[in-house]
């Protein structure tokens, strides 16, 4: 499968709040995430597919343009350094 | 390219180079086309760097790095909006002032625009904060 298609798998997240003497390193499984939402979403699709009749918009474009938005985020870089507060999201 | 390649070809064909000729005379062409199309593909992110320094709040830094592909994708977005939709969009920017439309936001028109973004670097640098926008 194209990596253009595929939304963000992982995400490595650093946080260090002011005072902390060390700082936390998280790796989210976002993957686990879709997984989840997959069954949701083929739930709602008659709802989706009868409010894409109702407001006269193609269904299949719109799921895959949003799902494009959201492979887009990929390599998304986040980095706030603050006094001794630091925060670094990057989404892989 | 393309016409470079066929007049290789046709001087192939016309009996003027041998085949060893043309192979080395398109490995060449492909070798003098590869910088131009790696500079096309060189625009993948849109940066924002933040150096701020507030009284209060002390100094802060800012480093956001946005896939440019999220801009791409954005533009498709714009495909899916119903028509009458667009229109109200339209008319809410021209009440704002802003004449755009957005049926003329196309993936081809995107692709110019960020091949000019090449080029763009906005610095704003004030007493409290350094703001730095360009494209890597």
């Amino acid at each position: 499968m194209p990596q253009e298609i595929l939304p963000p798998l992982s995400a490595s997240v650093r946080v260090k709040p002011a005072g902390w003497r060390f700082g936390l390193r998280l790796w989210l499984p976002l993957f686990l995430l879709w997984l989840l939402l997959i069954p949701l979403l083929i739930l709602a699709l008659p709802l989706l597919f009868v409010g894409s009749l109702i407001f006269r918009f193609n269904l299949w474009r719109s799921l895959r343009a949003a799902n494009g938005v959201l492979a887009a985020t990929r390599g998304s870089q986040v980095e706030v350094d603050k006094r001794n507060t630091r925060v670094f999201i990057k989404l892989h | 390219m393309h016409d470079n390649r066929r007049q290789i070809l046709e001087m192939l064909a016309q009996g003027k180079i041998n085949s060893d000729e043309a192979e080395r005379l398109i490995a060449a062409l492909e070798r003098s086309d590869m910088p131009a199309l790696r500079d096309t593909s060189a625009v993948k992110y849109l940066r924002v760097l933040v150096d701020a320094n507030d009284e209060q709040e002390g100094p802060t830094k800012v480093n956001v790095r946005v896939p440019m592909q999220l801009l791409r994708a954005g533009v498709r977005l714009t495909g899916v909006i119903p028509d009458r939709a667009r229109e109200q969009v339209n008319e809410a920017l021209r009440k704002e002032g802003i004449s755009f439309d957005i049926n003329k936001l196309t993936p081809d028109n995107l692709e110019d625009m960020i091949e000019q973004l090449r080029d763009l670097s906005v610095d704003v640098d004030n007493e409290r904060a350094k703001v730095r926008v360009f494209c890597e």
